[in-house]
């Protein structure tokens, strides 16, 4: 690296404790409003600090009233039943494109290519209708069959991870007599564990934060976690103190997840940029 | 490697489901849009065919033109947002004290759905709320403004959401590209004697050309599909309705399932190009054959 000029750290320290409060000016005023009373929200600037960080009416108020719980559960459900099958097909279908010659291969890799050019939204008008015809809608199987799908991402950082898992290893297994189901359970999938942790990541975070298929989808008593925070805060009865704890509430588990595996998720999503 | 019946069945089996799903979710889905689009379907009655009616009335009727101009403030956002995570990107790729604090707190808002900063950003721009209170602290009230009703700025101001929403992604994209740099190259220009300036005119944004003409295109393709934010702030509201609120409407309220297919494939067309002039920078197919 080029030596910094000291000018330039300065600059650079500037630069990023001003996107710090760029990041952070508008989160306070929630994490304020969510432990002042109501008479105090009421009364006092947005940017005044709470009398008591000790109050915490807004949010025993908002687990109690607002579903949350159950609705933090069912995105857990959700998402790990999802998150698997997805994760399962998408190994096992970068396994056969990346191992094995067979005709239609190309055909196979370029539909899952051209999803990318189908978005989410364009499509569930139609979606929609099959779903409702499989008698789904207002399930949680819905949304699992939908995010299940294997999709041209995943597959990428599959093949990438394939390509650094030595044919040889195959070969000999084959020659010990192992079937290619076995190699694929017990050579390629230990293997794999980097990219799933990856993909995991990725669409974890992507599903536990998606309003668009479960607002469509889960409208009645079983709610997302995104969807029950949505019905909360539209509903204009609910004080505005008690939605600010609610929706800090749901910043908590992601934040959880994010400082164990900070360097899992930096490393992922800017890893998966570059394949 | 050798082909028995075994092979082929396990071909099949793996292939079978995955293959299925994406036929039945994806395919079958934009066809039958393609086909609806041009007829009066209501989702009851049989559909009848009305050739280009929709087509012509989406981009004739100035309240659907309306829809396509909103996703032009997205783009438009879209440039700053941009410069910003690339100086970040520039600016956390090295090494200094600090550092991993920068990157998480950076990347907070990326982490964040859309139902929280839909909160975060109604606090923001009430009546009473953040940047009013600021502007005022600041000797500035005369500017104070009712931000989500006047219906002039309503749209520039959501948009301007995406901002705070989404740099975290084209930061981390711009990062990527950065770390994947040789050092020999970085090495050579310290030896050369080059300054951080230049090695950053020289190298630096040379390199990821590529990644910034992608998140470019993905803005685009990110701004007709805009959806979450106008929804969950104002239910499309003001004026600030997106192609994908009026999808949902016209199919789901107003039962005219015909014209949401029409529209579904004006949207599907733009990122089609958005995303296929992405595929020609970024060619990934030959992997397979590797």
């Amino acid at each position: 690296m080029v030596n910094e000029s000291r000018s330039y750290k300065v600059l650079r320290y500037v630069f990023l404790i001003g996107a710090v409060i760029f990041v952070i000016v508008p989160i306070l005023p929630l994490i304020f409003m969510a432990f002042k009373t109501g008479s105090e929200y009421s009364s006092t600037s947005v940017l005044v600090p709470p009398q008591n960080w000790f109050n915490f009416y807004n949010f025993k108020y908002a687990i109690r009233v607002g579903n949350l719980g159950k609705a933090l559960i069912n995105t857990g459900i959700i998402l790990a039943v999802s998150l698997s099958v997805q994760l399962l097909f998408t190994t096992m279908v970068s396994y056969v494109l990346h191992r094995f010659e067979f005709t239609g291969k190309r055909v196979v890799f370029t539909l899952f290519l051209l999803t990318m050019f189908i978005p989410v939204v364009t499509t569930q008008t139609i979606v929609f209708q099959i779903i409702y015809k499989l008698g789904l809608v207002n399930k949680m199987l819905s949304v699992i069959l939908l995010y299940s799908g294997v999709n041209i991402v995943g597959i990428f950082i599959m093949l990438n991870q394939l390509n650094a898992i030595p044919k040889e290893l195959d070969e000999s297994a084959l020659i010990d007599g192992a079937s290619y189901f076995r190699i694929y359970a017990s050579i390629i999938l230990p293997n794999m564990k980097p990219a799933c942790i990856t993909l995991l990541i990725i669409n974890g975070i992507g599903y536990y934060n998606d309003f668009y298929i479960p607002n469509l989808y889960l409208r009645k008593e079983v709610q997302t976690f995104t969807v029950a925070l949505h019905k909360f805060f539209g509903n204009t009865a609910t004080p505005f103190e008690i939605v600010a704890a609610a929706i800090l509430l749901g910043i908590v588990p992601i934040m959880i997840v994010f400082i164990f595996l900070q360097k899992h998720i930096f490393y992922g999503l800017a890893g998966a940029v570059k394949s | 490697m050798i082909h028995t019946k075994g092979t082929k069945l396990l071909i099949a089996s793996f292939l079978v489901i995955p293959v299925l799903h994406l036929l039945v979710f994806s395919y079958i889905p934009i066809i039958s849009n393609i086909a609806l689009s041009f007829t009066n379907y209501n989702g009851v009655n049989p559909p009848q065919w009305v050739g280009l009616k929709n087509y012509q009335r989406l981009f004739t009727d100035p309240q659907y033109l309306q829809l396509f101009k909103n996703c032009l403030w997205y783009m438009v956002v879209a440039i700053p947002q941009l410069i910003f995570a690339f100086i970040l990107a520039v600016f956390v790729n090295g090494k200094f004290r600090g550092i991993n604090f920068f990157k998480g707190v950076l990347i907070v808002p990326y982490l964040l759905n859309g139902v929280i900063i839909s909160t975060i950003f109604i606090i923001f721009f009430n009546n009473s709320g953040t940047l009013n209170s600021i502007l005022k602290a600041l000797g500035l009230g005369s500017l104070a403004q009712q931000w989500l009703h006047n219906l002039r700025l309503v749209n520039p101001a959501i948009a301007s959401i995406s901002i705070w929403r989404y740099y975290g992604l084209n930061f981390l994209m711009f990062f990527g590209g950065l770390q994947a740099i040789s050092s020999e190259l970085y090495e050579a220009a310290a030896i050369d004697g080059c300054t951080k300036w230049q090695e950053i005119r020289y190298i630096s944004i040379p390199s990821i050309l590529n990644i910034l003409f992608i998140n470019v295109l993905l803005s685009i393709s990110g701004s007709i599909q805009v959806f979450e934010i106008p929804y969950i702030m104002l239910n499309g509201a003001n004026g600030t309705a997106t192609p994908v609120i009026q999808i949902q409407q016209s199919a789901f309220a107003e039962n005219r399932v015909g014209f949401a297919s029409a529209l579904s494939i004006v949207v599907f067309i733009i990122v089609v190009l958005a995303v296929g002039l992405q595929r020609l920078l970024d060619k990934k197919e030959s992997i397979i054959d590797g």
